[in-house]
């Protein structure tokens, strides 16, 4: 071999230390800044929702604690009721309805013709854009007299008078869902169909001499493969939707009477728009518990589409 | 029925059928873009007018010009570029020398590693904010771009490891101990023969992060109180917040901002694809 001289050798051993001392400084580098950037936040926003966090002390960082004073206060209250379970019905019809129209539009660009493959990839136009701006454009197309959708179900006859799809408390929270969904589903569509293409042609052949027609033959041969990647996406969907602030904040600012609230937004205004810190710390930190049950799960789908 | 559609038709008819429909669903989908485009371009007489005009009867640039003259457009873009600058140059910096050590180093470590990052990944960033706030104010940060430039970057570094790590495999290791053996140390051989040939995946994640800092919402909106400071996502909120919205001008200030989303995304859509199907799910 090359490294027989001895200071070859040397050369080689040492520059094997100096690689793996290169690598663990650069992880180091970035496991630091996320602990800082990250984890720290998550720990002291813990530590804030066991104090009494006000404007008057909010400069000081340690403040007396008061025990589970904040989560009495802030889970006894009936909004937060109101809006845990908009959360809930937010999220379930946002990766009910993001992952069956990512899998039926995934399905139908997985079919040979002229086009295809362009048009796949130019629906993520959509979820390209700042969430703020399709918030902002989505309040426009909602607008009860001059809004797009008013007029087209108008006009084809769907309804007799205009909706208000963002001031009235029945409408407000599908409105925002709505949205959401033409946001998401882009996503979705991307990672399934890339679950899809994964699926050896070989396998819907054999089916096909079996005797499979294109249902069965999406029953016992894609379903089955794609499986662990609905479930991962499933998962990811929930945690972005999780996050989805920007546009319900731009559409309706959670109301009206917090009729589109989502746990998120309303700790925010706890915080910010009500200076109650210590209540906004303890919804954020419930809201975490279960991003973090989500993400586990996630994790786990991970590991066995590895396995697999 | 399937196959009776296709002995009617052959099978070169059936793919023209679906790529119509195909074409037909995308312009239904896109319509809101369109939609946006058109009501910037729209005299603020004809945007409230019924029926509603599809394609804008007299196109003007009059609400571009309002929104510019008066209501700051110019510095608000020009903060965006402010922040979401330094977060990609951060994230960039972060994420391919962790994501290389992620995809290099064989220790228990690494799992652990990988856990804490995609687990760091799911925190709401609104949620953040609560401490973030009170952390920044505490270090008198607050109503300054390197507040929101760090928050912001911290989320961007762990979707650019996830995203990385895997494509590192694809840069063969005898590349490396080709370089090693020639006597590159190893931070030239990361430097010189690694990153190189990374280009394409690391274009893409630029891309993303910059994408993600440019719409940043929840931290600017927190951190930054100073009218002047604000970026196009605030300048944007404060616009339409109340009940009444001049749409034509909301629309305009929208599509400026939006426009070099877009343009980016045109440019590297194939990528961009293929960047996020590895990525995500590995």
């Amino acid at each position: 071999m090359i490294s027989s001289s001895p200071r070859r050798r040397f050369t080689v051993a040492r520059q094997a230390v100096g690689q793996s001392a290169l690598l663990w400084g650069f992880l180091a580098a970035s496991m630091v800044y996320l602990l800082v950037f990250i984890g720290l936040p998550v720990v002291y926003n813990l530590v804030m929702s066991f104090q009494d966090v006000t404007l008057g002390n909010i400069s000081e960082l340690w403040r007396p604690l008061i025990g589970l004073d904040n989560y009495r206060e802030a889970l006894g209250d009936s909004t937060f009721r109101k809006v845990a379970i908009n959360s809930i019905v937010f999220v379930g019809v946002n990766v009910i309805a993001q992952v069956g129209f990512g899998l039926a539009a995934a399905l139908y660009f997985a079919q040979r013709f002229p086009l295809a493959a362009f048009l796949r990839g130019l629906v993520l136009a959509s979820w390209i854009l700042p969430a703020l701006v399709v918030g902002a454009l989505w309040k426009w197309i909602f607008a009860t007299e001059y809004g797009v959708a008013n007029y087209v179900l108008l006009a084809i006859g769907l309804i007799d008078r205009p909706i208000y799809w963002l001031s009235d408390p029945a409408f407000a929270l599908s409105s925002v869902t709505i949205a959401n969904i033409w946001f998401g589903t882009p996503f979705a569509m991307i990672l399934i169909a890339a679950g899809l293409t994964s699926i050896a042609e070989e396998q819907y052949e054999a089916a096909s001499l079996d005797g499979a027609g294109p249902i069965a033959r999406f029953r016992y041969v894609t379903l089955p493969a794609l499986w662990p990647t609905l479930l991962a996406v499933s998962c990811l969907v929930t945690i972005y939707t999780m996050r989805a602030f920007d546009l319900i904040f731009a559409m309706t600012q959670g109301g009206p009477l917090d009729s589109s609230n989502v746990l998120p937004l309303f700790s925010y205004q706890l915080s910010f728009l009500r200076f109650h810190f210590g209540l906004g710390a303890a919804v954020g930190s419930t809201t975490f518990v279960i991003v973090l049950a989500v993400a586990l799960v996630y994790v786990r789908t991970l590991r066995i589409e590895a396995e697999a | 029925m399937n196959g009776i559609v296709r002995h009617l038709l052959g099978r070169r008819g059936t793919a023209l059928i679906c790529c119509a429909f195909g074409v037909a669903g995308m312009i239904c989908f896109l319509f809101p873009v369109y939609w946006m485009f058109i009501s910037g371009l729209k005299t603020s007489a004809e945007i409230f007018a019924s029926p509603p005009s599809f394609v804008p009867e007299h196109p003007t640039l009059a609400a571009y010009r309002i929104v510019f003259e008066s209501e700051n457009v110019a510095r608000y873009m020009r903060n965006s570029l402010t922040i979401a600058i330094p977060v990609t140059v951060v994230t960039l910096v972060l994420g391919s020398s962790g994501a290389y050590a992620l995809s290099r180093l064989r220790s228990r470590l690494i799992d652990l590693a990988l856990v804490v990052i995609l687990v760091l990944q799911v925190f709401p960033d609104v949620l953040l904010a609560t401490p973030m706030f009170v952390i920044f104010r505490y270090l008198d940060l607050l109503n300054t771009f390197t507040s929101v430039i760090l928050a912001t970057s911290a989320k961007s570094v762990a979707f650019a490891l996830v995203i990385l790590r895997p494509m590192y495999r694809q840069v063969p290791m005898e590349i490396e101990e080709a370089s090693r053996v020639d006597g590159c140390t190893p931070l030239q051989t990361f430097r010189r023969i690694v990153l190189p040939l990374m280009r394409v995946p690391l274009v893409v994640v630029g891309a993303l992060t910059f994408v993600q800092a440019w719409g940043q919402f929840a931290y600017p909106l927190t951190l930054l109180s100073q009218q002047e400071l604000q970026p196009a996502t605030v300048g944007i909120y404060g616009f339409i917040g109340g009940e009444f919205a001049d749409w034509d001008r909301v629309m305009a200030f929208a599509s400026v901002f939006a426009a070099p989303v877009l343009i980016l995304f045109l440019v590297l859509q194939r990528k961009i694809v293929a960047g996020l199907t590895t990525g995500a799910l590995k």
